[in-house]
């Protein structure tokens, strides 16, 4: 509940402070949601699991966020930025994709 | 080969892969409850930990979803405001172009004062502006009509990037274009319009990108081609030429449009004025013996 809250007030506080995303941080946003998301993911289905930690969780999405942006970076400055945006997506999409699919077990017993 | 520990001979690369797809969950979690064992206590931080972990999640994807969608309107306005520039640029030049016939108007006028109102000159000066574009005019002729077939679909796929997929090419380019003028030229043509664009004797038909120009003016699918002339004569050398046969194969195999029919009365624009740069009339003056003799 807490939240679910919390995230709205996230979507309307970026919504309100409109910030402007510079420009060397635009490669590396698309990467930071998706491994977000799965950060989230992996939080949700722990909670329905029963074994779900605040402190694992936090450092999952903040560690997630980071070091899927700094693979990114590390690929750009080798020259394969787009080929390792791709396997972090198809990593990162997968584990998304497992625990989406756990959490529909515990949620509709299907 | 004993297969009875197949995890063990599994590759480490592949023992990878199987863990990705298998055990999703982060292995942080079991670990977490392991070391906590049976308190069921919550540490203090715990809600606001993950209200504040869940506040950025809803600002990152907030700040995401603006960044892209704010990315797209902006492209939407260069594209939007090059088309302005463009049209405006159209509307210039279809002003420009009004004013100048209404220069040539008045300029035909003085002309016609200033000469006598009928004789050898004036006709020998109105047949040869006839001729070279200069006045507009009206007869029998021909019309020809070529139409790129139509599109399959405005967005089909796109294909590799950098090519261009073969059913987004135009299949009437400049060339046919032209075949088809200088076809009705040979089939004795006095005056030819192509898409209502006078051909005059430095007229160029050219091609730039998708669309054939016509003396720099660009004209689009379908091209009406407009001659004048002996309608008859012109009917029947047209379609005896090779162009005409051509055409109408491909007509049946590649499915463009092609037709053409004898009118009783046509009448086509004036050209643009043509101005020389270069060529000059020879001086009255001194006229030299030996280059005029060359010439004989």
């Amino acid at each position: 509940m807490i939240a679910a809250l919390a995230l709205v007030a996230g979507l309307v506080a970026g919504l309100i402070l409109h910030p402007t995303v510079p420009t060397w941080l635009e490669p590396y946003l698309p990467i930071a949601v998706v491994a977000a998301l799965d950060a989230v993911f992996g939080g949700v289905r722990a909670r329905l699991d029963g074994i779900f930690d605040a402190k694992v969780f936090v450092v999952s999405f903040v560690s997630n966020v980071v070091v899927a942006a700094l693979i990114v970076f590390l690929g750009d400055k080798l020259g394969v930025g787009a080929q390792l945006s791709t396997a972090v997506v198809v990593v990162l999409g997968i584990r998304i994709f497992g625990n989406a699919a756990a959490i529909r077990r515990h949620v509709f017993r299907a | 080969m004993t297969s009875d520990r197949p995890e063990a001979r599994r590759p480490a690369s592949t023992q990878l892969l199987v863990d990705l797809v298998m055990n999703t969950r982060d292995p942080g979690y079991a670990a977490a409850a392991e070391r906590r064992g049976d308190r069921s206590r919550r540490p203090w931080y715990e809600h606001a930990a993950v209200a504040g972990a869940c506040v950025l999640l809803g600002f990152l994807l907030m700040v995401a979803y603006l960044h892209t969608h704010r990315g797209a309107p902006a492209a939407a306005k260069v594209h939007d405001s090059l088309v302005a520039r463009v049209q405006a640029a159209e509307r210039q030049d279809a002003s420009l172009s009004a004013e100048l016939s209404a220069v040539d108007a008045q300029l035909t006028a003085a002309q016609d004062r200033a000469l006598p109102a009928s004789g050898a000159l004036v006709g020998q000066l109105h047949r040869d502006q006839a001729l070279a574009g200069q006045l507009a005019v009206h007869g029998p002729g021909l019309e020809v009509e070529l139409s790129d077939p139509p599109r399959p679909t405005a967005s089909a796929a796109t294909g590799r990037g950098g090519t261009t997929p073969i059913a987004a090419t135009n299949i009437l380019t400049d060339r046919d274009v032209r075949s088809v003028v200088n076809e009705l030229w040979a089939d004795g043509a006095e005056a030819i319009a192509v898409n209502g664009v006078r051909l005059t004797p430095v007229s160029a038909i050219r091609f730039a990108g998708e669309a054939v120009l016509v003396d720099f003016q660009p004209i689009t699918s379908p091209y009406l081609i407009r001659a004048i002339g002996n309608a008859n004569d012109l009917a029947t050398g047209f379609a005896a030429s090779d162009v005409a046969s051509r055409y109408q194969t491909l007509s049946s195999a590649e499915g463009i449009g092609f037709t053409f029919r004898e009118l009783a009365t046509l009448s086509l624009p004036a050209g643009a004025p043509t101005t020389l740069r270069y060529a000059r009339e020879p001086v009255p003056s001194a006229p030299s013996p030996s280059s005029s003799g060359a010439h004989r």
